[in-house]
This record gives structure tokens, C-alpha cells and sequence, in this order.
């Protein structure tokens, strides 16, 4: 049975068989909220996935090494690290509490054997060095086996310590920590392509980071009014060009995105290119508003393209063209009849992210009943899949899923009444250069590889 | 009709939201609480459009659109989404101060305006609890709007003990003496101080110019799973300590609100003290209070099918009484 997904590079356009591989997280139906997955990121490498939670936890896996001795554990990903990244706080002046929830990873490109990341909950974004230590000093002169000091005048000769093998240990190390620049909730973080700088963008404005520098930011987007009563839209995300490190782009929440050359001015509140697609009049109801905010914009690798998330679909721009997108995909049209019991449960605010395989040829992202969705963007097809525990024998193939949104339902579709609208996939990440992805599906991450792989 | 029914329910959900958004953690959600207040801008301005025999709205040639109520927009200190004001000012130590605002300007062109702009007043603060007043503001208009209708359409049957004053009376939730009323009773729910609303007879408004912008756009039954919104546990709202401008009607009407659908509701009556008018009589000769009750009960049970394609006409009347009431 042939499933979509270009893939990465290697298979491009072909139909792939895509199969269960591993699931992190416990199997309890009692979700505790902290367990909960707010984001997945595999570094630039793939080498190690990050998944952070609204525990403020980040946890790091990695792809072991091919081993011909188990070649069944080819290349999966196993924890290499846990830390807590980010802690509840109050905000005592304001009297709110600031959630430790961890909005976003973003992996620095590898410049050297340590590994960075940041990450951000609403307020603070922090930068983190995940380093090995498999080594340890034997024979110091200044202090002695268990770490307590010498006193010096006790040394009467001296020696070289000499480097031991220890067990290989991770550590994770906040080197800077980024705070006090946010009023509004921080929702996106993107590091630049020039590898220094990085920008954060919460509701109404967006801020210029350099790495190194924690005690100054630049604000090069600001669109809050000078007369709140007249905020009609704020920015849903953002995101640095992955080529040209003066371009970054942002979306709203009235389904535009504004493409900013920072080469311009210095405060980037005049877009440089306008994106936006004409309403359809025939569909306004008075969840329009809702259902057309952007939720995710992403860069496609090659920087030609760029792809938004709204409610209903999946959209993919050309930079070249601001009048429309050249494509539309729809994620699960057969909810728009069911907007108002959504907005009622506030599913409807739910914020689902996309993402690009590795050459650009298909696109990812998530939906209701733990589902998610691929558009090959190459054959033009579909395919929806589920993330699921009865799926998870090892290898297993992932069938593909129908929801049947009204009339007669076939066997082995699901109807729309019965999709259960708790378990929600938002967050999905795509290998950079190979057929896997990363699936969050609540507490639980799925890993899913295709067969060939 | 069954746009407005859609309306009524929307604007209860909206309001419940708003409420909830003030004690959630992490703080108000900006980008949240900006689509529901678009939301609950187009519930109303549907609610708001074509008067439907039975419900308020005029009782008064050229009735009133908007309840004007003069100062209900000073309902709080400078509204609006504002950020949080320098450490300095302390502003935002707990105070669920209201001060936001609804972003948008109603359509509907106010005339001989005694009050500011219901939307517009002044600069935000902190970004904290505002949207409730603003919601709350939205609601006053609406109401002063039935408030002027009823004093036109008699006292209803149904007696309530409560409530004497005048229009624009304003239930003090933190028991702050009305500028106006001495009879208002106080609720000991404390919400926090809002600023007295001064009554006085609400100038009367031009009817609505806003066309009906939206249709409602036809729902099936909401999925079985979906729970009731905010369900926050019901706090009965305290009928008899609401006065009810206009007269005895406001009692009858808090009768309604108690079996109200939505527990938001009900909540939001509380919370937000608005004054009941309880002019919604759901029909002319009003008196129906006791069948509302009873309806009100039905209709709470399956809240799914209120989003549903066919207006069930029963529902006007528990949505008018909940509009009102706010």
C-alpha cells in the first residue's frame, strides 16, 4: 500500500511505505500535564532530536551509530540527555505567573564537538551547551580524588594528572540566558543564518538577538499601537531566511505574512513583501477571523518557498508571489462545519505546526484523532496516517486513515463525530536529509521511518 | 432568527472565555483573547441587527441599538490591551481591574453620545482581566438597550423582590456604594472594585445601520466529545441580590439564568455584576418566566445542539434572558 511523503533526499517522489520505528513516553492514560510535548526539533545533523515539555523539561535522543552487530537497532534514537530547562516563575509586579512551558528548540548549527540549543517558554530564552565528558583528570596537584582541595603547602612534588576514561556523561550548561525583553508571550525563536545573531518574536513585537550578548536586544519589529484599543492582529511567528541573513518573514493572525529586509531600516515595521490571499466570501462565518490566523510559517530548505499553517490547510508561497500561494492543501476541510463546537472547546485555537522533508518535496503536518497528514507536493498526493499504540509493533506498517465526513461510512473509516479531539498532533519534525519523522502525539513520541530505511 | 440564536450562544461562550482567561496560568493569552473578542464582535453585531418579534428591542419608536448608557465606558480606569505599566506604578498588583477594551468600534454610529465610546477608553495597563470589562462594556450596551425597552413594555409578572432602581444600576460585585443607588445590594463576591457606573436615563440610540455581515454558518451537531466550554463550576448567580433596572422583571429573569445552558453564563452574571434588566422578556406579554425555567433546563442538557442547522425556536427565550442579563 503506498503512502505519500516524498522523503528526504534520497527517495524524492517516490511512494513510501512508512513504518512504526520507536515511541517515547509512558503508556499511562493518565497524562500528567507536565508530560505533555510543546516541541520537537532534530538538530541540523539529525543526529539528535530534542523534544521539550510543559514541564519546562527538555530531553535530548540520539541516533545510535549503525551497529552490524544489531542491526535491528539501526539508527534508532535513544535519551542522551535530560535537563530542566526552564522553571515556573512569578511575575510579581504584573502578579502573573510565567509558565515554564517550553515553547520552542532551536539547534545552533555545529561549530564544534559541544552541541547548542536554544529554547524559550514564554519569557526567557536560554542557550544551552549539551557537551561529553567520557574523560577525567587523575592525579591533580591541588586537590585530591574526591574533588576536596589540597592545601598547598602540602604539596611537596609535584605531577602531570593523567586523563582516565570515565563513562560517558552529558551535561547540559545554560551559557546565556536571555531575559526581560519580552512583554508579550514569546511564540517563536529562529536563528539566523549567519550563525550570531537570532531573532524572538512574541505578539506585537520582534527582537534581535546576538548570541553572545544577553543584556541587549534589538527591536526590529514592533506593531503594537500606539492605542491598544485599535490592535486588530498580532504576529503568530517567525522565522529567519535560511540562506540571506538579512530577510526574515512573520505571520499574523489575520492570515498574512510579511517578508522584512532588514537591510532597509532598522526597524522593520514596513514589510517588504506582503503575502496574502484574497478571502473566499462565500465561507465567512464568525470563526473566519480564527480559522484563517497562521499558526506556523517555515522556510522551505532551499529558501525559494515558504509554507503557513492556518486552521483548515496548508499553504505553500512562493516569495516571488504575494497575491496567493501556489498551493493549498486541505488538512481536514470536513472540520469546518464544526467550527462552533470547536470554538466551544477551544480546539479551535489549537495551534498546529508544519514542516518540509529534507529536499522540499512534501510537506507534514498534524490534526485531530492523533492523525497527521502528508502532501507529496511532487505526485500531488495525500495520505493521512496515525500515530497510535496499536500500531506500534516494531516495523509495523502504518495503514493509511480516512475520516468520512458525512453520508455512508465505509468500513475502516472513521467517522467525524467519533474523532476524539483530545489527542492532537501539533508538533511534527522532519529528518533534514532521511525518511523519519517525529511525531508528538501528547505525551508520546513517535518515531516513524520509512522502509527502505 | 437562527442567526441570532447562533449569536446568543457565541456571545455567552466569548464572555465565558474572557472570564476564564483572567485566571489561567501563564496570564492573558493576547493572541487568544484578540480572536474572541473578533468573535464576540461579530456574535453581537448579528445579535444586535433586525429586531425579532418577541425579543426586546423596541419597545421604544426608533429603539434604541446600543444602550447608552452615559460613563459605563468609565467603567475602569484607561482600558486596553496595554502592556504592563513601569514597576514604579504598582498598578498590577491583583487587581482584576477590567481594562480592556473591545478592540473594535461598534459599527453602529453613536448619536448625542453622552458616553466616551464604549471601546475606546484610554491607555492599557496591565494586560490583565481587561477583556472581561470589555466584555463586559459590550454587554452594557446591549443591555441599556433592553433596559430602555422594558421600562416601555410594563413590569413583567413574575415579582421579584429585588430590585428597585433605576436603569443603569450596576451591581457593585465588591459592595462599593453605587455613585447612584443606595438599594443596590452588594455582593459579597469580590472581583474587585469597578469603578461606579453612574445611572441615568440612557439616551436613546439610533437603531443599528450594521447589516447582518455574517450568516451563521451551519454547524452540525458538535461532536459528542466536545465538553460545554469553560466548564467552571456553576456558582448559582445571586438572583436576589441583583438589582434589576427596570423593575421586577430582573427577578424572573435571574429565575431563567439559573438553568442557564451555559454555566459561563451564569458565572459571567456574577462575576461581571451587569445589571439585569431582565427586559428581555422573551415575548411581549412576558410572563413566560416559569416556562423559560423549565426550557432553560432541556436546552442546558444538550448544549451541542444549540450550534446546530435548525434554530429550535424554545431557545430563544433562555438566550434573550441570557443576553440581557449581561
Amino acid at each position: 500500500m503506498a503512502g505519500a511523503g516524498g522523503g528526504g533526499c534520497p527517495a524524492g517522489g517516490n511512494d513510501l511505505q512508512w513504518c512504526f520505528s520507536q515511541v517515547k513516553g509512558a503508556v499511562d492514560e493518565d497524562v500528567a500535564e507536565a508530560d505533555v510535548i510543546s516541541t520537537v526539533e532534530f538538530s541540523h545533523s539529525g543526529d539528535l532530536l530534542a523534544t521539550g515539555d510543559k514541564g519546562g523539561r527538555v530531553v535530548i535522543f540520539q541516533r545510535e551509530q549503525e551497529n552490524k552487530s544489531r542491526p535491528h537497532s539501526r539508527g534508532e534514537y535513544n535519551v542522551y540527555s535530560t535537563f530542566q530547562s526552564h522553571e515556573p516563575e512569578f511575575d510579581y509586579l504584573k502578579s502573573l505567573e510565567i509558565e515554564e512551558k517550553i515553547n520552542k528548540i532551536r539547534w545552533l548549527p555545529r561549530q564544534s564537538a559541544a552541541r547548542f540549543l536554544l529554547s524559550t517558554n514564554d519569557k526567557t530564552i536560554k542557550l544551552w551547551k549539551i557537551s561529553e565528558r567520557d574523560k577525567r583528570a587523575e592525579g591533580c596537584n591541588l586537590q585530591d580524588e574526591d574533588g576536596r582541595l589540597r592545601d598547598p603547602s602540602s604539596v611537596t612534588a609535584l605531577r602531570v594528572p593523567i586523563l582516565k576514561p570515565m563513562d560517558l556523561m552529558v551535561e547540559a550548561n545554560p551559557r546565556r540566558i536571555f531575559a526581560n525583553a519580552h512583554t508579550y508571550h514569546i511564540n517563536s525563536i529562529s536563528v539566523n543564518s549567519d550563525h550570531e545573531t537570532y531573532l524572538s518574536a512574541d505578539d506585537l513585537r520582534i527582537n534581535l538577538w546576538h548570541l553572545e550578548i544577553t543584556d541587549r536586544s534589538f527591536n526590529i519589529v514592533d506593531i503594537k499601537p500606539a492605542n491598544m484599543e485599535e490592535l486588530t492582529e498580532v504576529i503568530t511567528a517567525a522565522e529567519f531566511h535560511p540562506h540571506q541573513c538579512n530577510v526574515l518573514v512573520y505571520s499574523s493572525s489575520k492570515g498574512t505574512i510579511r517578508l522584512c529586509d532588514m537591510r532597509s531600516s532598522a526597524l522593520c515595521d514596513r514589510h517588504s513583501k506582503f503575502f496574502e490571499e484574497p478571502e473566499d466570501p462565500s465561507s465567512r462565518s464568525f470563526f473566519s477571523e480564527i480559522i484563517s490566523s497562521v499558526s506556523d510559517v517555515k522556510f522551505s530548505h532551499s529558501g525559494r518557498y515558504m509554507m503557513t499553517r492556518d486552521y483548515l490547510s496548508v499553504k505553500v508561497w512562493d516569495l516571488n508571489m504575494e497575491s496567493r500561494p501556489v498551493e493549498t492543501h486541505q488538512v481536514h476541510e470536513y472540520l469546518r462545519s464544526k467550527l462552533c463546537s470547536l470554538y466551544e472547546n477551544d480546539c479551535i485555537f489549537d495551534k498546529f505546526e508544519c514542516c518540509w522533508n529534507g529536499c522540499d518535496s512534501a510537506i507534514m503536518t498534524g490534526s485531530y484523532n492523533n492523525f497527521f497528514r502528508m502532501f507529496d507536493r511532487t505526485t500531488w498526493r495525500d495520505v493521512t496516517l496515525e500515530a497510535s499504540r496499536e500500531n506500534s509493533k516494531p516495523r509495523a506498517s502504518l495503514k493509511p486513515r480516512r475520516v468520512c465526513a458525512g453520508g455512508k461510512r465505509k468500513k475502516d473509516e472513521v467517522s467525524v463525530d467519533s474523532l476524539d479531539f483530545s489527542k492532537k498532533i501539533l508538533h511534527t519534525a522532519w529528518h533534514p536529509a532521511e525518511n523519519i519523522i517525529a511525531v508528538a502525539a501528547t505525551n508520546n513520541l513517535y518515531i516513524f521511518q520509512d522502509k527502505a530505511n | 432568527m437562527e442567526f441570532k440564536l447562533e449569536a446568543h450562544r457565541i456571545v455567552s461562550i466569548s464572555l465565558g472565555k474572557i472570564y476564564n482567561s483572567r485566571v489561567q496560568r501563564g496570564g492573558i493569552k493576547l493572541h487568544k483573547n484578540l480572536l474572541v473578542s473578533l468573535v464576540l464582535r461579530s456574535a453581537r453585531q448579528v445579535y444586535l441587527s433586525d429586531p425579532c418579534p418577541g425579543l426586546y428591542l423596541t419597545g421604544h419608536p426608533g429603539a434604541p441599538a446600543l444602550p447608552q448608557q452615559p460613563g459605563e465606558s468609565v467603567a475602569g480606569p484607561p482600558a486596553g490591551w496595554g502592556e504592563p505599566p513601569p514597576p514604579a506604578a504598582c498598578a498590577a498588583w491583583p487587581e482584576p481591574e477590567p481594562q480592556m477594551e473591545l478592540p473594535a468600534v461598534p459599527e453602529v454610529p453613536r448619536e448625542g453620545d453622552a458616553e466616551p465610546a464604549a471601546t475606546v477608553t484610554g491607555a492599557g495597563d496591565t494586560l490583565q482581566g481587561g477583556e472581561a470589562e470589555a466584555a463586559e462594556a459590550a454587554w452594557r450596551r446591549v443591555e441599556g438597550l433592553r433596559e430602555t425597552a422594558v421600562g416601555g413594555a410594563g413590569v413583567p409578572a413574575g415579582g421579584s423582590d429585588v430590585f428597585p432602581q433605576g436603569p443603569g444600576a450596576a451591581r457593585r460585585p465588591c459592595g462599593c456604594p453605587p455613585g447612584d443607588e443606595d438599594k443596590m445590594s452588594a455582593s459579597p463576591r469580590v472581583d474587585g472594585c469597578r469603578t461606579p457606573r453612574p445611572a441615568g436615563p440612557e439616551p436613546p440610540v439610533p437603531p443599528p445601520v450594521c447589516p447582518r455581515k455574517r450568516g451563521a454558518e451551519g454547524v452540525g451537531g458538535g461532536p459528542a466529545d466536545c465538553p460545554a466550554p469553560g466548564s467552571t463550576p456553576l456558582k448559582k448567580p445571586r438572583r436576589n441580590s441583583e438589582e434589576q433596572p427596570g423593575g421586577a422583571a430582573a427577578g424572573a429573569a435571574a429565575e431563567e439564568e439559573e438553568e442557564m445552558e451555559t454555566g459561563n453564563v451564569a458565572n459571567l452574571i456574577s462575576i461581571f455584576g451587569s445589571s439585569f434588566s431582565g427586559l428581555l422578556r422573551k415575548s411581549p406579554g412576558g410572563g413566560r418566566e416559569e416556562a423559560e425555567g423549565e426550557k432553560s433546563g432541556p436546552e442546558a442538557a444538550e448544549p451541542g445542539q444549540i450550534c446546530c442547522d435548525k434554530p429550535v425556536l424554545r431557545d430563544i427565550n433562555s438566550w434573550s434572558t441570557a443576553i440581557v442579563a449581561f
